[in-house]
């Protein structure tokens, strides 16, 4: 049976707010109590009248001599203060509030109006600055070539090898791998070898680019656009190049392909790469 | 939270511009600033003056007010140096009726207002409030009456009030408030029957 009818619900909450005002005036109440109810004593007059009778009953009780039992002095009080400044002026306040407001959306439509002019120069920067992070990108791969032109690479061997040598030679060269080459004072390796096309990941990157700025070709301007994308058909064209110039060169020295791997033009670059990725 | 806490909230607000929380704090602890005042000047009536500038005082220089002290404390030096000043300005004894006592009816009215100070109406009223509380707290149940007394004379804390009793804070808070809504409703009872015109005369 549910008796929550509204006159009793609202019944409950007035005897509730008054037990908490009664525990407020005892200075007993939780501190977020205690701020609700004073926010709601300040416009409640009728819960004001209830505080100032239970300062009235204290004082009835304690039966103190020669102080009279009304608000005179609290009305008087009130009424002088009428007459003196409020702290933090509320209407200051308001003003300020108001102010900020204004100000605010005078910022808001400087910021649109900035937006429009600065939005393609943010996108021609953010353009800018994605071709540097490519660029120094590609420049930290250089020393990566450094450890392949040290480091005794199959491929090298290949490119070393010489009309006349057989097959086996060059199978033997590849099973044996090459001393490590003496230090040199200037930390220069003693000779360099250009890495095959099927190594060259630039293609990986670029393909990672694309994808990166169409994704936000919202932020870059139609030139940004065009640069990046020119960028990346250039390195693309760069590749294939390269991959020409292996399969001639394959074809030059037939014996000399490693038995096992695939000519590098014959099939999609990230599968050549992975091939040589797992060569022995 | 403390009396202190408690007060702190309202003088914070104050502080942030909210004038009737000032009128909170003046209808708390009026009664307990003129009783003060009444050690140093035993006329009410000039005790209330001095209460009410004191209070004006206190509001004035509620901005500088810390809350390293209680409210209360505070008040109460502001309170005690206003009627010390008063004194000092009339440079006179706490009572002194400038009076020729030669007069026999002048004589009679020195002779009362030093037996009884107030109007006879102020006095009537306080008088009848008084009563009125007394007998609501007579007619309370045990427990609410010791709950009360304990708090209001003695000025124990809830906790302090719950280990006196033997029950739980929480039930002292619901006994304390249920004796002062007894005697608010007989309050209210004798205020919408005249007591506040009665008032309004003082």
């Amino acid at each position: 049976m549910n008796d929550e009818r509204p006159e009793v619900r609202q019944e409950s909450r007035q005897v509730e707010r008054d037990s908490q005002l009664s525990a407020m005036f005892d200075g007993e109440l939780a501190s977020a109590e205690c701020e609700l109810l004073a926010r709601r004593l300040v416009r409640d007059e009728a819960l004001r009248g209830q505080w100032s009778r239970y300062a009235l009953i204290g004082a009835a009780l304690r039966g103190e001599r020669g102080v009279k039992l009304h608000d005179k002095v609290a009305h008087r009080v009130q009424a002088a203060l009428s007459q003196e400044p409020t702290y933090g002026d509320a209407s200051t306040s308001d003003v300020a509030a108001n102010s900020t407001r204004s100000n605010s959306a005078a910022n808001a439509s400087l910021g649109d109006r900035w937006m429009r002019f600065a939005r393609p120069v943010v996108g021609a920067s953010v353009a800018a600055g994605v071709a540097a992070m490519s660029i120094l990108w590609l420049r930290t791969q250089g020393p990566d070539v450094h450890v392949l032109a040290s480091t005794p690479v199959t491929e090298s061997i290949v490119l070393q090898a010489e009309p006349g040598d057989t097959p086996t030679d060059t199978l033997i060269a590849q099973a044996v791998p090459q001393p490590e080459p003496a230090p040199v004072s200037n930390g220069e390796p003693e000779r360099y070898s250009t890495p095959a096309p099927s190594s060259q990941t630039s293609i990986a990157p670029p393909a990672r680019f694309a994808t990166y700025v169409v994704a936000h070709s919202e932020y870059s301007g139609p030139l940004a656009r065009r640069m990046a994308l020119l960028g990346i058909v250039g390195t693309e064209a760069q590749a294939d190049e390269l991959a020409e110039a292996d399969a001639a060169a394959a074809a030059a020295a037939p014996g000399t392909v490693a038995p096992g791997t695939v000519p590098p033009n014959t099939v999609p670059a990230n599968t050549a790469r992975g091939a040589v990725d797992n060569a022995p | 939270m403390t009396t202190e806490e408690s007060d702190l909230v309202l003088v914070k607000r104050v502080q942030r511009g909210d004038k009737t929380a000032f009128d909170l704090l003046v209808r708390k602890y009026q009664h307990k600033v003129v009783k003060l005042v009444l050690r140093y000047v035993r006329n009410p009536a000039e005790a209330e003056d001095i209460a009410q500038e004191a209070f004006i005082k206190a509001y004035r220089a509620l901005p500088q007010f810390r809350g390293d002290s209680a409210f209360y404390t505070w008040m109460y030096r502001i309170a005690i140096n206003t009627a010390k000043n008063q004194l000092a300005s009339r440079d006179r004894s706490p009572i002194a009726y400038d009076l020729d006592l030669n007069d026999p009816e002048e004589s009679h009215s020195v002779q009362t207002k030093l037996q009884d100070p107030d109007t006879p109406e102020g006095m009537a009223l306080t008088e009848e409030i008084r009563g009125i509380v007394n007998s609501a707290i007579e007619g309370l149940p045990e427990e609410l009456k010791t709950a009360i007394v304990l708090r209001e004379l003695d000025g124990l804390s809830y906790e302090e009030i719950a280990a006196a009793m033997e029950c739980p804070v929480g039930t002292v808070r619901s006994r304390i408030f249920r004796a002062r809504e007894a005697i608010d409703k007989r309050l209210r009872e004798v205020f919408e029957g005249g007591l506040g015109r009665t008032e309004e005369m003082v």
